[in-house]
């Protein structure tokens, strides 16, 4: 008897136990969030775009990443024979590629209708 | 600029350039895109680029560039004003331990590992770790420049030293990276990696690892801030997004734990002095200093010869373009200084300077960097670069620019007259007791 009522005491036990720990694997939890604070985005509205290319001059920039400036010769080049009625002059912007190059934008502002820009790697 | 304007990118930066440019107020900023990569390819081939279509709308490429440039703008295009983007204090979602975990995960809001989830009971705890208010701003962190800065509170940086399993006397260690506003997944195509080195009595206040294992897996202060680093710089400035804010090509495991580390102050030589009080900072105080680089290896050396003759010849690994950071077992300081005569780090770094030396023609040619970075500078007329561009190719240059491109750290165990080294660069350095 005494055996008996002893087992029936460490089952009682057991189950407890099991019952806490699936109570809290099911547990709803609340948790904070890890995000920090973005910016708020201000909208800048895209300049009006061009009714034709015809009489206009396009400026394509390089930025200047190492040995790209082919692809920009190559533009020129496919995109005159297109638009034998537009210029398209090709620019390497000074410096290192994520360096300003105010002049270059200078010019472009005073002499350009449009620009093409690029490229990376 | 006033006029109208597409940019033509490659492939593998099409995700990032219409990211980045929403963030900028023009979410519909027009691209065409070609295959990546331009850098070396041929005039041929990019002109097949051009004449195909682009690989992500489909479109011709030419007749791309040209409609961006003609055609008429969207009322999404010309749209003006403010776009807020509010993040809640709480994750909206309740569940269990379980699956938020997972929803961490599924967010990139974790390393990938196993994380503590930030309950308001743990985020106050950590809390305790400082005398500074939850709601102070901390700082400002970009994935890297031109990325935007986010901001973020005491109580933002607490959240992530919970994830990373912190504890609270860890906390002024991590609010101090965090204040550099260094993240520690700079966003770079080359994967950058970044250190963390702590000097000053919390070394020791908290079991900051100096000696033997330093940098490995063999202390929790070590594991858990360096961890912490990383995953507030995925949270707290939106890095490590991949494709977006991460496009390092083959990633770093440094970034896991960014070789965080104390220096072995204790067995420095008298006259060499720690890396803070190097940088001004007093002895008592408690500092961490932050580093970027990509690796550290370490180079066989001989024993029973003097070692600083042998520095030059083992760091020719390292580009010329890149700093360079040695991690010296303090045995290997001590001969510097008893039997070779190398009185302080200064002296040393002085005569590494003077000693290390490349050819002018390899600099200019052979290094992808230099040409891509110091050349441009050398031609608009920076020095010393506009000069050595004129040198004959056999000239002799440093390999490091300035001797303050060259740092030297004490650490380890003197089980071994065992060094290492790499293209670590210094950042910056913040105080641990403006934290606590």
């Amino acid at each position: 008897m005494r055996i008996q009522s002893g087992l029936t005491a460490a089952l009682a036990v057991l189950m407890l136990l099991l019952g806490a720990n699936a109570d809290a694997a099911s547990e709803k939890l609340t948790v904070l969030n890890p995000l920090g604070q973005p910016p708020a985005i201000a909208r800048i509205p895209m300049a009006p775009r061009l009714d034709t290319l015809d009489g206009k001059t396009i400026y394509l920039v390089d930025i200047g990443f190492t040995d790209t400036h082919q692809l920009f010769t190559e533009m020129q080049d496919l995109l005159k024979s297109r638009y034998p009625k537009t210029a398209f002059e090709v620019r390497k912007k000074a410096g290192v590629y994520y360096e300003d190059d105010p002049e270059l934008w200078a010019e472009i502002k005073a002499k350009g209708d449009a620009m093409i820009i690029g490229v990376g790697h | 600029m006033g006029i109208p304007i597409v940019g033509v990118v490659t492939t593998a930066f099409s995700n990032l350039v219409i990211s980045y440019s929403g963030k900028q107020g023009m979410p519909g900023e027009r691209f065409a895109f070609v295959p990546h990569p331009i850098t070396g390819v041929p005039a041929a081939k990019c002109r097949a680029y051009l004449e195909g279509q682009d690989p992500v709308t489909g479109k011709p490429v030419l007749d791309e560039l040209v409609s961006s440039l003609t055609g008429k703008l969207t009322a999404e295009e010309t749209a003006t004003g403010f776009i807020e983007r509010p993040i809640p204090r709480v994750v909206e979602v309740q569940d269990t331990e379980e699956n938020l975990t997972q929803l961490f995960h599924n967010n990139g809001w974790t390393d990938g590992m196993p994380i503590v989830l930030p309950t308001e009971e743990r985020v106050a705890a950590m809390l305790k770790g400082t005398s500074h208010a939850p709601d102070e701003l901390v700082g400002k962190m970009q994935a890297s420049a031109p990325h935007e800065a986010w901001s973020y509170t005491v109580e933002k940086v607490a959240v992530n030293a919970v994830m990373a399993g912190a504890r609270p006397e860890h906390f002024p260690v991590i609010l101090a990276i965090a204040s550099t506003g260094a993240p520690a997944l700079f966003t770079s195509t080359t994967s950058f990696a970044r250190m963390a080195i702590i000097n000053g009595p919390i070394r020791n206040q908290i079991g900051i690892n100096s000696g033997i294992g330093a940098l490995g897996p063999f202390s929790q202060a070590n594991a858990v801030i360096g961890r912490a680093w990383t995953i507030l710089s995925m949270n707290l400035c939106g890095g490590g997004r991949i494709g977006e804010t991460y496009m390092g090509s083959q990633g770093n495991n440094f970034n896991y734990n960014n070789l965080t580390f104390g220096e072995n102050e204790e067995q420095l030589p008298e006259g060499w002095k720690p890396l803070h009080v190097q940088k001004g900072y007093e002895p008592g105080d408690s500092v961490v200093s932050v580093f970027n680089g990509w690796g550290i290896t370490h180079a066989d050396q001989s024993f029973g010869k003097d070692f600083h003759p042998q520095i030059p010849r083992w760091l020719q690994f390292i580009s010329p373009w890149s700093p360079a950071i040695l991690l010296l077992d303090p045995s290997i300081i001590k001969q510097l200084k008893d039997s070779e005569g190398f009185a302080s780090k200064e002296q040393l770094i002085d005569w590494i300077y003077s000693n290390t030396k490349v050819k002018a023609g390899d600099y200019w040619e052979n290094y992808y960097s230099v040409q891509n970075f110091t050349r441009p500078s050398a031609e608009k007329g920076v020095e010393p670069y506009a000069s050595w561009l004129k040198l004959p190719k056999d000239a002799e240059i440093p390999q490091f620019s300035r001797p303050e491109r060259i740092t030297v750290i004490s650490v380890g165990g003197e089980t071994n007259l065992f060094w290492q080294a790499g293209d670590f660069g210094y950042l910056s350095s913040a105080s641990v007791d403006d934290w606590r």
